[in-house]
């Protein structure tokens, strides 16, 4: 069953150090226990060749074409790349909505479960995937994400197309690039050799840098 | 020949892949296939060829995505590309003998609750489809790979309601029998087979190995010809490209072994080519179609629940304004979180049914049954009970059910039964049959039986099957008319001896105007069941009628060895009055700890001495801003003040229901608008700020996610409000942010609109010209306090 670390979700609820008391000690309990058995987790991803053209990355074994300073920097110096696709499944959504609907504190602490719970899957297929590319004397990049950087959000649809993990893990888009079942992730990593050195995304190398506000109260968004 | 008729006598064999076949031509994955009707029909044609030629009898076009949505940004309409590809296929049967299936497959975007399409929609768009393939002459029509029921639902009512052609529709299900969104092979089926298509089964996602076991779960209760297309074995990654491992002897082995069980239809998915359908043919040479031996069940269901009612089942009455104060003003002011709230207290009461009745003659009962029935069923998978006289009411409750209902009801008289059984028969429902027609209720179990046997024997006319008519034999009041109780009594007794079908009662009723309503209540209802009511339509909170209910269970022998009763009531203190001690708390302190389930009882204990408004404004809010101020400062976190917040909605439930009309106006401090603008489906962050607005006496009118700038200027004017509060998540959204501004500031330059979500700032929402930016549900309520003073 799927592991899922207490202090990331308290992060994602804003928590610094405050007291806990018994109340919300007892609800963040009682919704780590409820989203392991709402996690109907499901992953896929496709490795791909990259090549080069000007500014563009192209991905050719596929209609697709990644443009932009942040997408080019993300895969300096690979070769190939992971497409990837993760989802929990729609259970979790609707029952977020189900607590929304009376007992606002436990929806709240459920979706932060929720999303410690998503990247947890992301670990854990990364991990299934650096395995595969280490016996090749290879590493990944960090996961990068449409809307994230100069990456156009507008590209999701064609990551789920390229995947078919509409057929394959249920996971679509909305007609404004939302990803639904909600609690889903797609990426982008790189497949470099073992021994470049991957520059580490910091919050200075984030286009994000004036506005974020996490980064103004002192944490970290987590991206 | 007729499908339907070539059906009867032999086994249909649909085609393989189009996708693999593409594939293996060098088609690249992420374009759209369905261009090549146009850009290359020559290869479209050819891959049909090679499947006439292995002996298919159905060939399908190539239009699984021919959808509005899909081709939005090709150059080519839904028209042309379904036109070409049925001419494509025509071109490729020349003066063969084979029937030609228009490919529907799943829109791409997933409907509403999950997703932002609506229900409505998704109809438009497979009509769209259907219209074309049918002018272009398809021979009938295959709606596959449907993972979400209510898509489905949507494209089968969209093919019967335009076209005569035969409708088959298949779903893919994961290994754990269920579809990505939940669906079970036994909701399929009752609710495809109810909406009338002429075949259903299961294609995709799984080999024939895997998906041997839910073919013999649809096999057991189909009563129509069941269709299968497994992929080529499980899809198995390899270097980036899926594979797939069955050979065609091992296809056919299985097709085989399937049609033995009784499968009538039978092709391929992913990974078969003409070899595997080839294989197929040949291995099913001489092999007798086999007829359906299938259990007949009864019951309704959602996609993710089915509730069979083979013992006694309890539909929960609460859905319903008769007589309730607090309910009809949630009507009025379209307060669907109230509804909700009753909804869910029901469920987790027990009930495993919900009727739903919005009369009221104030408002438009049609628009309201479809947005509590979406609203359910957007966080409930409990089956429900449409409840309305208007024919009309009824028929658009049934259409955007996510599942097969329950009509509550149709009466004795001719008009009614015409009106309604029709509506039952095209959605596939169960229907309520009142033993009462224009004479009014008959006195004697005698009269009674009549009509219910007339009711029986009209739907069965209509085609509904006796398994979906639930007979309601009438309480009547011990009151009024003592002498006729027992007659309904008897009349369940004779329904079920002599016409086998369920029973249904609203037991309540009989106590109206005699004190201690809960003893005759209970009584009545042992007494029903023990003549063998099924679905008593109850108060399920009311914990004496369901443990009557358990303890009949026993009685009756239903509740084998006192299984479920043991469970209920072993080693439990199941009477024990409630522990006094936590009342020595005082409300502010329950309120600061977050104390949610002691708020009720210390706020009733308190308005013994005080009065409301005096709690209000003393108790609730000093010490609302005690915890609003410690987590400003830091010292508690949001989920604590969410608590406390939470803890006073419970503390101002109690207090509403205390006070009159009047009264309460006098803290409602004004009205204000929150919605999470088009696009954007991330509420959270505003469903917070709404539970603090309301802790702090504002009106909140709540539009939702997902809202267009129109409707929201529209509300704003209709409710005449002065703040209107706007969040959004995306930088995408953001747009829509500033244009919802733009047209509420054109219409009204006095509104005053603030903003809130994660990727904005108090920059950024200057500069799309918000009067306010509220960085946190707090901010928002010193915002609101500014304005109104």
């Amino acid at each position: 069953m799927l592991y899922i670390n207490k202090k990331e979700v308290l992060r994602y609820l804003g928590y610094k150090n405050q007291i806990l008391d018994q109340t919300t000690k007892i609800l963040i309990e009682e919704c780590i226990d409820e989203i392991r058995h709402l996690v109907s987790k499901r992953y896929i991803y496709r490795i791909l060749d990259i090549s080069r053209k000007e500014s563009k990355i192209i991905l050719s074994q596929y209609i697709l074409e990644l443009e932009g300073k942040d997408i080019n920097r993300h895969l300096e110096g690979a070769e190939s790349c992971v497409l990837m696709a993760v989802t929990l499944g729609n259970y979790v959504d609707t029952r977020i909505r189900y607590y929304e609907k009376f007992d606002m504190t436990k929806a709240l602490i459920l979706d932060a479960c929720a999303t410690t719970a998503v990247e947890q899957v992301c670990d854990e297929a990364c991990e299934e995937i650096e395995s595969k590319v280490n016996q090749q004397g290879k590493k990944l990049t960090p996961r990068y994400s449409p809307g994230y950087g100069d990456l156009p959000i507008e590209i999701q649809q064609k990551f789920i197309s390229i995947l078919e993990a509409d057929k394959t893990i249920g996971l679509t888009t909305s007609s404004h690039n939302i990803l639904i079942p909600r609690k889903s992730v797609t990426a982008i990593m790189g497949i470099v050799d073992e021994n470049q050195k991957i520059e580490k995304r910091t919050c200075l190398n984030c286009n994000k840098f004036s506005d974020c506000i996490a980064r103004k109260e002192g944490v970290s968004c987590g991206n | 020949m007729e499908i339907k008729t070539y059906l009867e006598r032999n086994v249909l064999i649909f085609d393989g892949a189009m996708g693999t076949m593409l594939q293996n031509m060098g088609l690249k994955l992420g374009e759209l296939p369905e261009i090549l009707n146009i850009i290359s029909p020559e290869k479209i044609i050819e891959i049909h060829k090679k499947y006439i030629d292995a002996g298919a009898k159905v060939i399908t076009t190539n239009t699984f995505g021919a959808n509005e949505i899909k081709l939005k940004n090709s150059n080519f309409t839904v028209e042309e590309i379904i036109d070409a590809g049925l001419k494509n296929a025509k071109e490729a049967i020349k003066d063969k003998n084979c029937f030609i299936a228009l490919d529907i497959g799943p829109i791409g975007e997933l409907l509403e609750p999950m997703g932002t399409l609506s229900f409505e929609k998704a109809y438009e768009i497979f009509k769209r489809q259907i219209i074309q393939g049918v002018k272009s002459e398809a021979d009938l029509i295959l709606i596959e790979t449907m993972t979400d029921l209510y898509e489905a639902k949507a494209a089968v009512l969209a093919a019967k309601e335009n076209s005569n052609l035969p409708v088959f529709c298949t779903m893919s299900f994961e290994e754990n029998k269920r579809t990505f969104t939940g669906c079970s092979a036994a909701s399929m089926v009752m609710v495809l087979q109810g909406l009338g298509v002429d075949a259903l089964g299961v294609n995709c996602s799984l080999g024939p190995k895997e998906l041997e076991s839910i073919i013999d779960e649809v096999l057991e209760i189909a009563k129509i010809p069941v269709m299968v297309q497994p992929n080529a074995g499980l899809p198995r990654l390899c270097n980036g490209n899926t594979i797939f491992d069955f050979s065609p002897e091992e296809f056919g082995d299985y097709g085989q072994k399937f049609v033995k069980k009784g499968i009538k239809i039978i092709g391929g998915c992913c990974g078969t080519t003409d070899a595997h359908i080839k294989s197929l043919v040949k291995n099913l040479e001489n092999i007798q179609v086999k007829n359906l031996n299938y259990k007949s069940i009864r019951g309704i269901c959602t996609p993710t629940r089915t509730v069979f009612i083979d013992e006694v089942k309890v539909i929960g009455e609460r859905i319903n304004p008769t007589g309730k104060k607090l309910f009809k003003e949630a009507l009025k002011n379209g307060n669907m979180d109230y509804i909700l709230r009753e909804a869910i207290a029901q469920v987790e009461a027990g009930a495993d049914i919900l009727d739903i009745n919005v009369g009221l003659p104030e408002i438009n009962e049609e628009e309201m049954m479809i947005k509590v029935i979406k609203e359910i069923q957007s966080i409930l998978d409990v089956p429900l009970q449409i409840d309305s006289n208007d024919p009309k009411v009824i028929e658009s409750g049934l259409r955007v059910y996510n599942g097969k209902a329950i009509v509550n009801s149709v009466n004795g008289e001719d008009k009614h039964l015409e009106q309604i059984l029709p509506l039952v028969k095209k959605y596939g429902g169960a229907i309520v049959g009142l033993t009462l027609d224009d004479k009014g209720i008959p006195s004697n179990a005698e009269e009674r039986f009549k009509i219910a046997e007339k009711i029986v024997n009209t739907a069965q006319q209509y085609g509904i099957d006796k398994s979906d008519i639930y007979i309601d034999c009438l309480t009547l009041t011990a009151a009024a008319q003592q002498e006729n109780v027992k007659e309904t009594l008897k009349a369940i007794l004779m329904v079920k001896e002599n016409l086998n079908v369920k029973t249904v009662l609203g037991v309540s009723n009989v106590s109206f105007g005699l004190p201690n309503r809960g003893l005759l209540n209970r009584t009545f209802l042992a007494a029903s069941l023990a003549a063998g009511l099924d679905l008593p339509i109850i108060n399920p909170i009311d914990q004496d009628m369901m443990d009557t209910i358990k303890a009949s269970k026993v009685l009756l022998n239903t509740d084998k060895g006192a299984t479920d009763y043991l469970k209920s009531y072993n080693n439990k203190d199941y009477k024990i009055p409630k522990v006094e001690e936590f009342k020595k708390e005082s409300l502010s302190n329950i309120i600061e700890k977050g104390l949610r389930e002691e708020a009720k009882d210390a706020t009733i204990k308190l308005l013994e001495q005080k009065d409301p408004l005096l709690i209000v404004n003393q108790d609730i809010v000093s010490a609302l801003d005690l915890v609003g101020e410690k987590y400003e400062k830091g010292y508690i976190f949001l989920p604590q003040l969410i608590q406390s917040a939470e803890t006073v909605k419970e503390s101002l439930e109690v207090i509403k229901n205390r006070l009159s009309k009047d009264s309460f106006s006098q803290i409602s401090k004004g009205k204000i608008i929150l919605a999470t603008v088009k696009g954007d489906i991330h509420d959270i962050g505003k469903n917070i700020v709404k539970v603090l607005l309301e802790n702090y006496g504002f009106q909140v009118i709540d539009l939702g996610k997902d809202v267009p700038k129109e409707k929201i200027v529209e509300e704003a004017i209709k409710h005449n409000v002065k703040l209107i509060g706007l969040s959004s998540l995306m930088t995408t959204t953001v747009k829509n942010m500033e244009e919802t501004i733009k047209a509420l500031k054109e219409v009204n330059s006095n509104f005053e609109v603030m903003v809130g979500g994660a990727v904005l700032n108090k920059d950024y929402a200057d500069m799309i010209c918000a009067d306010y930016y509220a960085r946190d549900a707090k901010e928002a309520v010193t915002i609101a306090k500014k304005i109104f003073g």
